[in-house]
C-alpha cells in the first residue's frame, strides 16, 4: 500500500469517527486491471476500501453536489480546482466541504498502456516511479512517467490549491515553455485541414456523452441536447449533429476547464475531445491572464466585465 | 467564440461581431456590406451543414 | 476442390479454407453480398461496413463496438415525406429506400450472434414485426468467427453463449493456424460458402473433434461467471425495493458507454427532423441511462433520479427479461459494459449482489 493511501484512510477513519464528515468520496480499486471505482465510504470499516494511485484519473468534484451534510472528498490537484469553480458558481458549500488533497504525480494512459500488449491486460501493480503490466502472454515494467496521460504531461498545477488536510507532501511544480503545444499545431494548419483534424476527431463519436457526464463542469438540470423544446440540435449520427454537440459542450467549459482529463478518460472510443476545450483554455490565459479554479475570490472572465477585455473583435 | 469556431475550422470571415445603434444607420448599412463581401469571397459554406434531404 | 452449386444439397457441413485463398473468398462473396465486419480502426475494433478491398479483421480480442448495428444502425434513416401541400402525397410518411439486398457479417463473435436472437425476441413478435429490422436481418447472412484465446472481459459461457456459441450463426469459423474451418449451420450459410467458393470439403467427424478441442481450451480461458441462479426465486418488488441500489449506482456518471456498447441493447429514439419541405424520420439508439428516456410530455419523469435507472438497466437485464421470455438473461457476456464503463460498474458484481441479496429482517 502506498503511504498516500495510508494517510487517506487514517485521515478518512478519523472524520468518520469524529462525525465531522457523513461521508468520504474517494476511489476504490476496480474490479478489472487499471480501473479504479469512484466510492462513498459512510463507516469506519469500510474506510480500507480507499486507494490512491495513478488510475484514479476521474474526477471527484463531480460527486460533490447535492449532500445534505458535511462530507469530505479526495482532490487531486485538478479535482481541487474543480472544487473552487464550484464553490465560485455556488454549486458547493466550501463550509461543507472537507478536502482531502493529493498532489498527484499524473495519471496513467491506459490506451498507451494496453497499446503495448496485442491481448488483454491482466495485472497493472504499481512500484514507485515504475508499474509491472501483465497480460498472459507478455510481461512489461514501464516508467509512469512515460506513459502519463496527455494533460497531466503538460499539468501545472499538480498541488491541490485548497484542502483541509494533505495526504502527502506536495511537489515541485513543472514550468512549461509551450504550455499548449497541441494548440498550436491544430492552429497552424489551414482552415479545411483544421476541418478534417475535428471530422476524423468526432467521426466515431456515439454520443454516449460521457465526457459530458465525466467533466464536473456539466451540472446543468437539462443539458442543451437533451432540451426538446425547443430542440437545439440533432440528436442523430449526422457529423453536423456530433460536431455541434461537441462544439457547444466545449464552448460552455470556457474559462471553467482545469484540463483534469476527465472526458478524455470517460471515453469509450479513446477521443481526445480536449482538442476543443484546450483551444478556450489557451484562450482564456492569453487574454485574460485566467487558469481556472485557482481563486475562490476571483470571478471568471465570462461572468464578469472590464473595460479592460479585449473587444477587437467587436467592429 | 470566433477563435473556437476558427481552431474548427470554420473561416474566421463568417462570423463577425459588432455592435450598431439604431441611430447609426450609415455604420449598419457599411457593416452588412464589409460582412456581405468576406462572405462572398469564401464561397458557399458546406461545413455543419447536412447533406441529406436536398 | 473449388466447390460448384451442384453439390448444394447435400450434407457438408464443414470446409476447410486456406488462409491463402481467405482473400479471394472475400472477393468472390462481395458479387453477392454487402459485407460487413471487425476493422481496426484509432477507436478501437468497430463492426463496418467493409468498403472495397478491405477484409475482416481476423485477428482481435474485443471489438468496442457490436454488430448489432448491422440491423440496427445508431441511426438510421426510415421514413420520408414533403411538407410541400402542392404534391398528392404531402404530410404522408413513406418508408425510404434502403438497401436490403443480401448481408454478410464476416469474423463477428459467437456472442454478438446470440445477441442478435435476444434482440430478435423484440423487433419480431408474434403480433408485432418491426420492419426495419426484420428486412435487414433477413437480408443478413451472419459468419462467426470462434473465439480460440478469450479476453480478460468475457464471461459468455455463464450467459448462455460461449466461445463456439452457434445460436444465430449460419456459419462459423474456427481458426487452426494456416486455415480456416467453417462449420455451416444453415442453408444460409451454405448460400454464403457457395458463394465464397473458396475451401475443400472436410470430414464431419474429425471437424467436430477438431471445433470440441479448440471449445475446451477456450472456455478453460474464461475465469469469470455471472451468477443469475437464485434471481427467479426472488420476486421482482423483493429486488427492486433491496437497499445497495444506491450504493450501485453511487458512481454511474449517466452516460449512455453501456447500453451502446451492449450487444442486446434495443431501445430507440424516433426524431423528426424538417428542412426546407423535405421532413425525414428518424430512428437513434436510445439509453435508459439518461433521464430523457423516460421524461414525460407532462413534466413528470417516472425515472427521474440516478439510482432509478441504473436499477432498471440490471432489473431489465438479469430480472424482467429472463421472468418475461424465459430465455434466460438479457446479456451474452461480452464484457463490453464492463471494459467501457467510465466509473467501473461491473455488471458480474451487480448480479452477484443481486443473486445473494437475501433481506434479514
Amino acid at each position: 500500500m502506498n503511504t498516500c493511501t495510508k494517510r487517506i484512510r487514517e485521515i478518512a477513519s478519523a472524520l468518520l469517527e469524529k462525525k465531522e464528515v457523513e461521508k468520504v468520496i474517494g476511489f476504490a480499486t476496480g474490479t478489472i486491471p487499471m480501473a479504479s471505482n469512484p466510492i462513498v465510504v459512510t463507516s469506519k470499516q469500510d474506510v480500507e476500501k480507499l486507494v490512491f494511485n495513478s488510475t484514479c484519473g476521474l474526477n471527484l468534484a463531480n460527486y460533490i453536489r447535492n449532500h445534505k451534510g458535511k462530507i469530505a472528498v479526495i482532490a487531486k490537484g485538478c479535482d481541487a480546482r474543480n472544487i473552487v469553480t464550484h464553490v465560485i458558481e455556488n454549486q458547493a458549500d466550501r463550509e461543507k466541504l472537507h478536502i482531502i488533497g493529493v498532489p498527484c504525480s499524473g495519471m496513467i494512459d491506459k490506451n498507451k498502456v494496453a497499446s503495448l500488449f496485442k491481448d488483454d491486460i491482466v495485472e497493472f501493480i504499481e512500484d514507485g516511479d515504475t508499474a509491472t503490466i501483465k497480460s498472459a502472454t507478455k510481461e512489461e515494467t514501464i516508467n509512469k512517467k512515460d506513459y502519463l496521460r496527455h494533460n497531466c504531461s503538460l499539468c501545472t498545477h499538480k498541488n491541490p490549491v485548497i484542502y483541509d488536510d494533505l495526504a502527502c507532501d506536495e511537489g515541485e511544480e513543472q514550468s512549461l515553455e509551450i504550455p499548449y503545444p497541441d494548440v498550436d499545431a491544430i492552429q497552424s494548419l489551414d482552415a479545411n485541414a483544421k476541418w478534417q483534424h475535428f471530422q476524423e476527431l468526432t467521426k466515431n463519436c456515439i454520443r454516449c456523452y460521457s465526457c459530458r457526464n465525466a467533466r464536473p463542469l456539466c451540472y446543468c438540470p437539462t443539458c442543451f441536447v437533451d432540451e426538446a423544446g425547443p430542440q437545439w440540435v440533432g440528436k442523430g449520427q449526422d457529423e453536423t449533429d456530433v460536431n455541434t454537440f461537441h462544439f457547444l459542450r466545449a464552448f460552455h467549459c470556457a474559462g471553467r476547464c482545469t484540463d483534469c482529463g476527465a472526458c478524455v478518460e470517460a471515453c469509450p472510443m479513446d477521443i481526445n475531445v480536449r482538442d476543443f476545450t484546450r483551444k478556450l483554455n489557451k484562450d482564456s490565459f492569453e487574454l485574460f491572464g485566467w487558469e481556472a479554479g485557482l481563486d475562490t475570490t476571483r470571478r471568471p472572465p465570462l461572468d464578469s466585465y472590464s473595460p479592460d477585455d479585449p473587444n477587437d473583435f467587436i467592429k | 467564440m470566433g477563435n473556437l469556431l476558427e481552431h474548427m475550422g470554420i473561416e474566421r470571415d463568417r462570423v463577425h461581431f459588432s455592435w450598431i445603434s439604431s441611430a447609426e444607420a450609415i455604420k449598419f448599412v457599411d457593416i452588412v456590406k464589409e460582412i456581405s463581401e468576406k462572405v462572398r469571397a469564401l464561397g458557399p459554406n458546406t461545413k455543419l451543414v447536412k447533406e441529406y434531404n436536398e | 476442390m473449388i466447390l460448384s452449386s451442384k453439390e448444394k444439397g447435400h450434407t457438408m457441413k464443414f470446409i476447410t479454407i486456406d488462409k491463402k485463398d481467405w482473400a479471394k473468398g472475400i472477393e468472390n462473396s462481395r458479387k453477392a453480398y454487402q459485407l460487413f465486419g471487425p476493422v481496426k480502426e484509432k477507436n478501437g475494433v468497430l463492426i463496418k461496413n467493409l468498403e472495397k478491398g478491405v477484409l475482416p479483421l481476423m485477428e482481435y480480442t474485443d471489438s468496442v463496438m457490436s454488430a448489432k448495428s448491422v440491423m440496427f444502425p445508431q441511426s438510421e434513416m426510415i421514413l420520408k415525406t414533403t411538407l410541400d401541400e402542392s404534391k398528392e402525397d404531402h404530410h404522408i410518411m413513406k418508408r425510404v429506400d434502403t438497401n436490403y439486398s443480401p448481408r454478410a457479417v464476416v469474423g463477428m463473435r459467437p456472442f454478438d450472434a446470440k445477441a442478435i436472437q435476444l434482440v430478435k425476441m423484440n423487433f419480431d413478435t408474434k403480433d408485432f414485426r418491426d420492419p426495419y429490422w426484420c428486412d435487414a436481418y433477413e437480408a443478413t447472412t451472419f459468419v462467426g468467427l470462434a473465439v480460440n484465446k478469450p479476453g480478460l472481459y468475457d464471461f459468455s459461457t455463464s450467459a448462455g453463449s460461449g466461445p463456439f456459441g452457434e445460436d444465430g450463426l449460419d456459419v462459423l469459423l474456427a481458426d487452426m493456424d494456416d486455415k480456416y474451418v467453417a462449420k455451416i449451420l444453415s442453408d444460409k450459410g451454405q448460400d454464403f460458402i457457395d458463394i465464397f467458393a473458396v475451401g475443400t470439403s472436410s470430414d464431419e467427424k474429425e471437424s467436430q473433434v477438431l471445433f470440441d478441442v479448440l471449445r475446451k481450451e477456450a472456455e478453460k480461458n474464461i475465469a469469470s461467471a455471472i451468477e443469475t441462479d437464485k434471481l427467479k426465486d426472488k420476486t421482482i418488488l423483493y429486488l427492486h425495493e433491496a437497499p445497495f441500489w444506491d450504493d450501485v449506482a453511487f458512481s454511474c456518471i449517466n452516460c449512455g458507454t453501456c447500453t451502446y456498447v451492449c450487444p442486446t441493447c434495443w431501445c430507440f429514439d424516433i426524431q423528426d427532423e424538417t428542412k426546407r419541405k423535405a421532413s425525414t424520420r428518424f430512428r437513434n439508439w436510445d439509453t435508459c441511462m439518461s433521464s430523457l428516456f423516460t421524461s414525460h410530455a407532462s413534466g413528470h419523469n417516472p425515472r427521474d433520479a440516478k439510482t432509478q435507472r441504473v436499477r432498471q438497466r440490471f432489473m431489465h437485464k438479469l430480472k424482467y427479461f429472463p421472468d418475461k421470455y424465459e430465455e434466460g438473461i438479457m446479456c451474452v457476456g461480452c464484457g463490453r459494459c464492463v471494459k467501457s464503463c467510465p466509473v467501473n460498474i461491473d455488471i458480474r458484481k451487480v448480479a452477484k449482489t443481486m443473486n445473494s441479496y437475501e433481506n434479514k429482517e
